[in-house]
């Protein structure tokens, strides 16, 4: 028997021994789908969004799948990627080989019901699916909520949400919760409108379809709720022509943050400033759809809370 | 008998100058429902108190000033350069099917401007026009290089095929560029499909100069197309520079084509379409027929930008769908018709 | 055809026939290496002793789960696609090119690719399709845009001319749908049918070679039947028809299998362009006019599909560009290369 086998043998008695002494790991999705593994997973393929809502959990993927180039990725921003492999940077696209190289026990994406698919897309979904099960949180109306699921998934796989560092985390967003509550009270009347800026047309949000504008909603923020979005077209906006740029007066505009483009192709409208947000130059970041933990939380409502201290509240009526 | 022939030229001159005389007034009617029509309804007497006594606090006025204006002027600007390309190419090829966007030269010059932007981070619209026309005049040679290889030189089929497999080569690059620099994308994405839209008054005075110059050289090859239309033989034993003439005309076409893509991106179909209309209400003859498509053209492009405001609300669809939609099957229409080659 | 040239045709023939079989021998070897490249190459490193007892396993039945993924599940699909998709473009292509008798009428171009194109983003978009049943809708759409070009084109018979010309109309049409249902979309469903129309062998699973094999096997005896009118067809229309060809049917019977091959490639891969355009000259130049080249096409076919594939995952360190963007390139070059060859030879094909 050579060393090597010798060594192998070793190995894998002592992988036997592992196993022995591990709890199965289940998780149920929102939909009632259950995943259960021998042992909780050790080895994580993870979609920006789950890496984004784990990474600061201690929870460390050893892959990432992206919608798009990485160093693009809001959700990502901040967070330590070191020895993490990226495996896609474009939506629908997944180096398959890149992922099994990794070895992976699980996928973790995040399920979009209003498309009716994981992250990612049908494609991605059917070839990681041949390497490991695949599961995760919903995109649903809180982001709240979806960190506290996170707390959760990352809890069963072994998280220590105890650490002083992820205490002092949420603490922070707490504190900057009670400001940004504070600064909403003392503007009574403060109208928002929440957009994307295409070259084409104005795209008002629909708040019912972006869980953060949900939250803020809750909290008491007053933003304006289109009438018509879309049927056909893009069913999380109404689009507007720019030609009716007032359509929705508000006091203070969010502009979609997901690229830095938009606010450039929103200031060299034209017919931006018919708005009285616009014209008062009261526009804000908008961090559309990629909040998933604390610190970014935290630091998003930071910035909201000082562009409503610094907002006049009655240029609408 | 002399003096009736002549008395029968005038005759028809005076015909076909009043002709002109109406498409100019039915421009100026395009021109004026172009800056009627919007998704803000606003009534007609409005626009006419906005250009002639503008108030900076109404909005309509605003709205008709900078969108509806500049939107025009780039559409009576592009449709006419457009037009004209299209005529002197089919005149310099005797080629019923020469349009910018056929013969390539449109996906030219948006190459070209795609690997300038990417390559040498260039983002002013000036600098654009001159990348256009590098990219509108290779892809202009490179095709008819093609086409006319082979024995019976450039027929129109060849030059079809060869602006199509040109167009498609320079799409792929297109296409690998934006996929390796996303930035690049993100600076070219708003004239990737032709469109009037979101144009501003800028644009239209970069473009304008150039326009302006390719048009004066393209009404003036008018009778070196005259002489062209003959035949290479009858033309050079009348004494004509067949070499200079197409020269003349392809700068012509390259200027007019490029600042075209420049200003509104690749739109297809009108430098085709126009020029046969025109042919059939002048008879032969560029002399006429020139004037005739600089004027038609715009016509045709702000009719379809028109349209393409108004026809899926609250959306709009792009102008060069528009033209598309109208030209291909006019394109087809064309190719059925028996005697093609009577250029 | 002169009386010189006649009675050159016996003696040259032998010769012919073994430099077209030169050719074919030396097309098959650079695809059983560049296959090797193609199951070697990855981010999975496998060492090429475990790639061939993974090829044998199912035999010896010696596994290992991980390796077998990768070769038989990931790398031998995407191969077989890539082969199989290759050779049916290139087949197309032949096709057009010698019934249109031109080197750049290719379904590419004249608008077959984009009927398929335009029908799959239809399926993605309106009625909210994917995955087999998009090919499904993409295969239909290239049928009925030949289809329509064909009828469009009739008149006292169809000419090679107006199906080009016809075709080519027929591109901008459907490119225009293309842009204007991706204006009416969401966004989810514009970024999956971008990844359509890039055109990709990404998804190849292991299903879809064994229904394009068995198309293939049931296609190509027709058309060995159908070459032989062509036999007939390449003296001409006038010429064929005193020989007793029956021309209009023969023509219909060889574009009906072009557009078939296309469709099949097309809805399997994607539009990935430029293959069907440069094999059939590129073999016509290998075989120097010995034959007809068809068989060549195919080959060519396959190795510019999988060269191009391999490019496309390898060639750049941290990306994968779209196959489709590498055989744009080739076709590129493959322009520059018709305007210099056929510059100093003053002929086309």
């Amino acid at each position: 028997m050579t060393l090597r086998a010798l060594a192998l043998a070793a190995l894998s008695s002592l992988a036997l021994a592992a196993a022995a002494h591990a709890e199965p790991w289940t998780y149920t999705d929102e939909s009632g789908q259950t995943v259960t593994l021998d042992a909780a997973p050790q080895r994580i393929i993870a979609s920006q969004d789950a890496a984004a809502g784990l990474i600061p959990l201690g929870i460390r993927p050893v892959g990432i799948y992206a919608d798009g180039p990485i160093a693009d990725a809001k959700a990502l921003q901040g967070l330590d990627l070191t020895g993490i492999e990226i495996i896609g940077q474009a939506w629908g696209e997944v180096d398959i080989e890149k992922a099994a190289a990794l070895n992976p026990d699980l996928v973790l994406a995040e399920w979009w019901d209003r498309n009716a698919t994981w992250s990612g897309g049908e494609d991605v979904v059917t070839l990681l699916t041949q390497l490991a099960p695949i599961t995760g949180v919903t995109a649903g109306d809180s982001i709240l909520g979806m960190i506290e699921d996170y707390e959760t998934l990352a809890a069963s796989l072994g998280a220590d949400l105890a650490q002083p560092s992820i205490a002092a985390e949420k603490a922070a967003f707490e504190t900057a919760l009670t400001d940004f509550k504070a600064a909403i009270s003392a503007k009574p009347g403060l109208r928002v409108l929440a957009v994307y800026a295409g070259d084409d047309a104005l795209y008002v949000a629909d708040p019912a379809g972006a869980a953060e504008l949900l939250d803020m909603q809750s909290w008491g923020l007053d933003l304006v709720e289109p009438e018509g979005v879309d049927a056909a077209g893009n069913n999380y906006f109404e689009t507007v022509s720019w030609e009716n740029a007032d359509k929705y007066p508000a006091d203070l505009i969010l502009v979609d943050n997901r690229s830095p483009a938009t606010m450039k192709t929103a200031l060299a409208q034209p017919t931006w400033t018919l708005n009285p947000g616009a014209k008062a130059s009261q526009v804000a970041e908008w961090p559309a759809f990629w909040l998933r933990n604390y610190t970014h939380y935290a630091a998003a409502l930071t910035e909201l809370t000082k562009a409503i201290n610094a907002a006049n509240a009655d240029l609408t009526p | 008998m002399p003096a009736e022939q002549a008395n029968n030229r005038t005759g028809r001159a005076t015909a076909l100058g009043l002709g002109l005389a109406l498409l100019g007034v039915t421009l100026s009617a395009i021109v004026l429902l172009s800056m009627a029509t919007g998704a803000r309804p606003i009534p007609v007497d409005m626009v006419w108190s906005a250009l002639f006594s503008y108030d900076p606090n109404s909005t309509e006025h605003r709205i008709i000033w900078d969108l509806r204006l500049p939107r025009t002027v780039v559409g009576v600007l592009v449709g006419a350069a457009l037009g004209l390309a299209g005529s002197v190419l089919q005149g310099a090829t005797r080629n019923p099917l020469a349009d910018p966007s056929i013969l390539g030269i449109n996906s030219g010059a948006a190459l070209f401007v795609v690997i300038g932007v990417s390559a040498f981070g260039i983002t002013q619209l000036s600098l654009y026009v001159w990348l256009a026309f590098i990219g509108a005049g290779i892809a202009m040679l490179v095709v008819y290089a093609v086409a006319s290889l082979g024995r019976e030189g450039a027929t129109p089929i060849k030059l079809a095929l060869a602006g199509a497999a040109m167009s498609a080569v320079m799409q792929a690059i297109i296409s690998a560029v934006l996929l390796t620099s996303p930035r690049t994308l993100d600076e070219v994405r708003f004239w990737q499909v032709g469109s009037l839209a979101g144009r501003s008054m800028d644009i239209a005075l970069q473009v304008s100069p150039f326009i302006l110059v390719g048009a004066a050289l393209a009404l003036a090859t008018a009778r070196l197309l005259d002489g062209l239309s003959m035949g290479d033989d009858v033309a050079r034993s009348l004494g004509q520079r067949i070499g200079l003439s197409r020269g003349l005309a392809g700068l012509a076409s390259v200027v007019l084509a490029g600042s075209a893509v420049a200003a509104a991106g690749p739109i297809a179909f009108v430098g085709l379409t126009v020029p046969h209309v025109a042919r059939a209400i002048t008879g032969p003859g560029y002399r006429w027929i020139l004037p005739y498509s600089m004027l038609m053209a715009p016509i045709l492009l702000l009719g379809a930008d028109v349209i393409g405001r108004v026809i899926a609300p609250p959306g709009e669809v792009q102008v060069g769908i528009v033209t598309a939609f109208i030209g291909a099957p006019f394109f087809i229409a064309l190719v059925r018709r028996r005697k093609l080659a009577a250029l | 055809m002169t009386a010189i040239d006649a009675s050159n045709i016996a003696g040259g023939r032998h010769q012919r026939e073994s430099k077209s079989r030169r050719v074919t021998l030396g097309l098959v070897l650079a695809l059983v290496l560049a296959s090797a490249a193609a199951l070697t190459l990855g981010d999975f490193p496998v060492p090429p002793e475990e790639i061939l007892r993974s090829l044998f396993s199912p035999l010896t039945g010696i596994t290992n789960k991980g390796v077998d993924f990768i070769v038989l599940q990931v790398r031998v699909p995407r191969l077989f696609l890539a082969l199989l998709s290759g050779a049916a473009f290139g087949l197309s292509g032949i096709i057009f090119q010698t019934l249109l008798r031109n080197p750049l009428a290719s379904p590419d171009i004249i608008g077959i690719a984009h009927g398929a194109s335009a029908a799959a983003v239809f399926c993605i978009i309106v009625l909210g399709w994917t995955g087999l049943a998009v090919s499904l809708g993409a295969f239909a759409g290239a049928l009925l845009t030949a289809f329509a070009i064909y009828i469009l084109a009739w008149r006292n018979g169809v000419t090679a001319y107006r199906v080009v010309l016809i075709g080519i109309g027929a591109a901008a049409m459907l490119s225009a749908v293309i842009s204007y249902l991706f204006t009416r979309a969401r966004l989810m469903e514009v970024q999956q049918a971008m990844a359509w129309l890039v055109g990709s062998l990404n998804a190849a699973r292991p299903g879809d070679s064994v229904v394009f094999a068995i198309t293939l096997v049931i296609t190509l005896p027709l058309l060995v039947m159908l070459v032989r009118g062509l036999d007939g067809l390449e003296l001409g229309d006038d010429t064929a028809h005193a020989l007793g060809t029956r021309v209009e049917q023969t023509r219909l019977g060889l574009l009906v299998t072009g557009v078939a091959l296309a469709a099949f490639a097309t809805a399997a891969v994607g539009p990935v362009g430029f293959v069907a355009f440069v094999s059939g000259p590129i073999a016509r130049r290998l075989t120097g006019g010995a034959g007809r080249g068809i068989p060549q096409a195919a080959l060519v076919g396959a190795l510019v599909m999988l060269v191009s594939d391999l490019l496309a995952q390898h060639a750049l360190p941290n990306m994968q560009l779209p196959t489709g963007v590498v055989t744009g390139g080739f076709g590129a070059v493959f322009l520059l290369w018709l305007l210099v060859v056929s510059g100093r030879s003053g002929r086309v094909n």
